[in-house]
């Protein structure tokens, strides 16, 4: 190499490194503070937001309030950016959901993490709650615990969602806080994922699973320990090993049949391992499985089976963060999320909307989106856990997860 | 140089070096080629590839990768041919310090930069040109494990000294003596831990999600997320498209057809 | 160790008699420690700081406690265990390759293909690394179908097939898989970090030692391994660091089944379920703790060994 070629390169670096040592010698001079704890309730200051009136949005908990929807789009659309975290795109069809409400209002989404789960989400806003970039979210879609969590309600601690009732609030049904802070967006029944070009004999209910003809081909869609879906697939089995909703013991004594057996493969069973073959039978919500079967298109060939016997229903939450750097965006997402647009998104995605009483009695969702869901007599029967009866089984599986499924090191 | 005969010994090993990487690739583009049932087909890469955002992330990533392997250099270069001829002792400290990017979970890092630098005072997460700043400062601490040691222990075989009296009495200053005379000699080692840190960089995920820059990363698990097929084909794309550049800066590290000279002469 | 502690105040004391040479020293290395300084450990222990908080943001020492939970320890050991075997299988599978692209003269399109490669692969991990195994090795993996179909004929007209893995009791989702899985990573690593400390060896060093009657082993064992064995130790930490901090590849080739501290660190701060973070970073300041012990131990085995084999 010779030295000249090495000194333009040079030169470029020196000024790079110009840039980098700036905003050393500027850090140095001031530690930064950590207001971890200090804005506890909704009215987080984001004043350098341009907003269209006087109307300070992030303290507005009803599109009256502000004054109206036009005046919601307009302040909106003046912030023009909305920051919404962990939607993968096929989750519940939320990919169609941003880019309809993209079109519809000129407003730009970032989608961070969309492969995170919950704690992600509520880690996000505690991290970026002085910023106004991109990365602090707007608005959340978090597991039913992550609801009274984030607000601070269980365990007690800083609440960080800002209260807010949609125009449609009335026809929300479900577990929702009654002050707005959070509320049901969706709700899935747990179901089984078959692979049928790998599975002949397709398990109908839960004991199924435990024959040895399913060796090493059962997976769950994570650790149960880290994941939500996973946990709840132990509840679920649990209800239908004679557990009930106070008592999940059952479902992790079957998780722990199901590992000594061999039937359980302990990766977790995703799109891609799924479609290989190599988790034939997994354990998904049935908007998850719904999906891979129509993303996968029938290569390979995917039958959702609902196993006989009790149902078991989740449920998730929409809420929008106290310190949401769009908190016009953030409204105007939500009230199209409960529009009836937005709520037949949810059902073409597989999801049972929140509203789902009130789109069904006006005919509002076609026949064959409706055909594409779980049978709403199934899910009438559906067990739904309360939040405590939640947290409890949440508290079950962490103190007896290893040593139910045995995490001994075998080679 | 001697007349060449073949060494059957590292033959084998140069074979095996070989299986053990391309074997499970194979299993991976086997399984990206069968997006068509029944038959093998180049649909997953015609879907991957029909996205102009994929090649557009795959550019910046690779700008990044270039730009933190400079700045890189930059920083570890100086500071290990100081500690190697001044500050011996110092050593252990730094070297716990480079480890430290291994340990410290990614997330934790992540979340620890939006904290101390999207607020007041530095607002560097506002705007595009100062959020990048702050990921390039990101990449550079992850490379730093490899960046470090890899010019530690190419440092190890030269004589620092020797070199740096030899280029001083001929009147040299510190920069000459640096880039002249330490770099050339060091050729190897740098080239090794800027494969690393270029590759790394384009696969990087986490910081270029949670601070929202157009990175490859984020955009392989934001349209590959559930997807069966794709993901594969993304994999083998962007495998091979980093792959060519890494072969690129070989050539240009290497220089054309010159043997290294590693050993200071 | 002892260098380190007694050094500060050195220079403190060199400080009164004679300021400049000893300050100057230091100056060479404030950009990397003011950079480090403000990039790694400021945002770090910023979040760091809540290993010693509760929920509600107060001082605590609980966090800190799980460290003597015996799952936690345990983790720590597996970890441990799985760092070590990998990082010296690895190693000594990268030196010989780094030796068969260097001195060994392997064909020149190997050299130029296993180099080049090596950075990319020492990066490999997480979901994509762990589908490459499983459609390799799992249970439906191509090499396990072609493995399965190579059959011989046994006594009794019966059939033998020996090279059906998953018979012969292998199981990519064990210890034993997760080591082939992160050799794809550690191994390159050796190479990279070890091929120019091999380049460097001398010729002349060699045909010194011929000449005076030294065979293959006594160059390589009193010769060429004294020279490297700082190299071969300084490329061991890393390899080992490499893989005391993975967790993506574990979590996703063994769904969190092996126990290794990194995914418990994962559940504690990005889980849904365990969601402590504050414990997270308790455990994740525990392995900082055991990593600086680490790098210590190799400090002082370095200055001994390379005592030792240079006496």
């Amino acid at each position: 190499m010779s030295s000249n070629q090495f000194s333009t390169k040079f030169v470029a670096i020196v000024l790079l490194a110009v840039l980098v040592l700036t905003a050393c010698g500027t850090a140095q001079t001031s530690a930064p503070s950590t207001p971890e704890s200090s804005l506890p309730t909704a009215t987080a200051g984001n004043q350098s937001i341009p907003n269209t009136g006087s109307v300070d949005w992030s303290t507005v908990s009803s599109v009256a309030a502000g004054g109206g929807m036009d005046a919601l789009v307009a302040a909106a659309q003046a912030e023009g950016n909305l920051t919404v975290i962990t939607l993968p795109r096929t989750w519940c069809d939320y990919g169609e959901m941003m880019d309809k409400f993209s079109a519809k209002y000129g407003i730009k989404i970032q989608d961070v993490n969309p492969d995170g789960g919950s704690a992600d989400e509520v880690q996000a806003i505690k991290d970026n709650m002085q910023n106004k970039g991109p990365q602090a979210p707007d608005v959340l879609d978090i597991g039913a615990a992550y609801g009274p969590l984030a607000s601070g309600q269980n365990p007690s601690g800083p609440n960080l969602l800002a209260p807010y009732k949609v125009a449609t609030w009335d026809t929300i049904k479900g577990n929702n806080d009654a002050s707005g802070l959070y509320y049901v967006d969706y709700y899935g029944v747990m179901s089984f994922e078959i692979n049928t070009d790998v599975v002949k004999n397709v398990p109908q209910t839960w004991s199924d699973l435990l024959k040895p003809e399913y060796k090493g081909q059962v997976g769950l869609p994570g650790d149960p320990r880290a994941s939500n879906e996973a946990a709840q697939s132990i509840y679920a089995a649990a209800i239908n090993n004679g557990g009930t909703l106070d008592n999940i013991q059952p479902g992790l004594d079957f998780m722990k049949q199901l590992a000594k057996s061999g039937n359980l493969l302990p990766l977790i069973a995703d799109s891609g391992v799924i479609a290989k073959g190599e988790t034939p039978v997994s354990i998904h919500w049935s908007f998850n499985a719904l999906a891979d079967k129509q993303t996968f298109n029938g290569n390979p060939n995917i039958q959702v089976v609902y196993p006989t016997g009790t149902p078991w229903g989740g449920y998730y939450y929409q809420a929008i963060s106290a310190y949401a750097p769009h908190p016009a965006a953030a409204r105007l997402w939500e009230e199209y999320v409960y529009s009836d647009e937005g709520q037949t998104l949810l059902a073409k995605g597989f999801c049972i909307p929140a509203r789902f009483g009130d789109l069904t009695s006006r005919n509002v969702i076609s026949a064959d989106i409706l055909n594409a869901l779980p049978s709403s007599d199934m899910f009438a029967k559906a067990v739904i856990p309360s939040i405590d009866q939640l947290s409890t089984a949440r508290a079950a599986i962490k103190d007896q997860w290893d040593s139910v499924v045995g995490l001994d090191i075998k080679n | 140089m001697k007349t060449r005969k073949l060494n059957l010994w590292a033959l084998f090993w140069a074979i095996v070096g070989l299986l053990y990487f391309f074997v499970p690739l194979y299993g991976t583009l086997d399984f990206s080629l069968r997006m068509e049932r029944g038959r093998l087909s180049l649909k997953a890469y015609q879907v991957v590839l029909s996205d102009p955002q994929f090649l557009a992330s795959f550019r910046y990533s690779a700008t990044m990768g270039l730009i933190t392997v400079a700045v890189s250099i930059l920083l570890f270069l100086p500071t290990v041919y100081w500690l190697h001829l001044k500050l011996p002792q110092a050593r252990p400290i730094v070297e716990i310090l480079t480890t430290l990017p291994f340990i410290i979970p990614v997330i934790v890092f992540v979340f620890g930069l939006i904290r101390t630098f999207s607020g007041p005072p530095f607002h560097l997460t506002e705007s595009a040109f100062t959020t990048d700043i702050l990921i390039t400062a990101g990449y550079v601490v992850l490379s730093m494990p490899y960046m470090y040691r890899s010019i530690d222990i190419g440092m190890r075989t030269i004589d620092v000294r020797g070199l740096t009296e030899a280029a001083q009495s001929l009147g040299s200053n510190w920069f000459q003596i640096l880039f002249n005379v330490i770099l050339p000699n060091l050729r190897g080692a740098v080239l090794g831990g800027a494969l690393i840190s270029f590759a790394l960089v384009i696969g990087e995920l986490i910081l270029g999600d949670f601070l929202v820059r157009p990175a490859l990363g984020p955009y392989m698990v934001q349209v590959g997320r559930d997807a069966a097929y794709e993901p594969a084909a993304m994999a083998m794309l962007s495998w091979g498209l980093t792959w060519i550049c890494l072969i690129l800066i070989q050539f240009a590290g290497r220089g054309r057809g010159s043997a290294p000279q590693l050993t200071g002469r | 160790m002892a260098e380190i502690t007694a050094n500060p105040e050195s220079v403190k004391v060199v400080k009164k008699v004679r300021v400049a040479p000893a300050v100057q020293n230091w100056l060479g290395v404030l950009p990397f420690f003011l950079f480090v300084i403000v990039f790694l450990i400021l945002p770090s222990t910023n979040l760091f700081a809540g290993a010693f908080q509760d929920q509600q943001g107060h001082f605590t020492l609980n966090n800190v406690k799980v460290i003597l939970d015996p799952f936690v320890l345990k983790s720590y050991l597996v970890s441990l265990q799985v760092s070590v075997i990998t990082s010296l299988l690895g190693g000594v599978m990268g030196f010989f390759i780094a030796y068969a692209i260097t001195i060994g003269r392997a064909p020149r399109w190997m050299r130029a293909v296993l180099m080049s490669f090596s950075g990319l692969a020492a990066n490999f991990g997480g979901v994509p690394l762990a589908f490459a195994f499983i459609a390799t090795l799992g249970h439906t993996g191509f090499l396990t179908g072609i493995l399965k179909h190579i059959c011989f004929p046994a006594a009794g007209g019966a059939q033998t097939c020996p090279f059906d893995i998953y018979n012969a009791g292998f199981n990519l989702y064990s210890v034993t898989g997760l080591t082939l899985t992160y050799l794809y990573f550690q191994f390159p690593l050796m190479v990279l970090t070890i091929a120019p400390a091999l380049e460097g060896l001398k010729r002349e060093w060699r045909e010194a030692s011929q000449n005076l009657g030294g065979n293959t082993f006594h160059y390589w064992w009193h010769v060429a391994l004294p020279i490297l064995w700082p190299s071969i130790l300084g490329s061991s930490i890393l390899l080992f660091a490499s893989a005391f901090g993975a967790y993506a590849t574990a979590q996703a080739l063994t769904g969190g089944t092996i126990y290794l501290v990194t995914i418990m660190i994962g559940a504690q701060i990005r889980g849904d379920v365990l969601n402590n973070p504050n414990e997270g970073y308790a455990l994740a300041i525990g392995m900082v703790v055991v990593m600086a012990v680490c790098i210590v131990v190799y400090s002082l085995l370095q200055r001994r060994t390379t005592r030792w084999l240079k006496s």
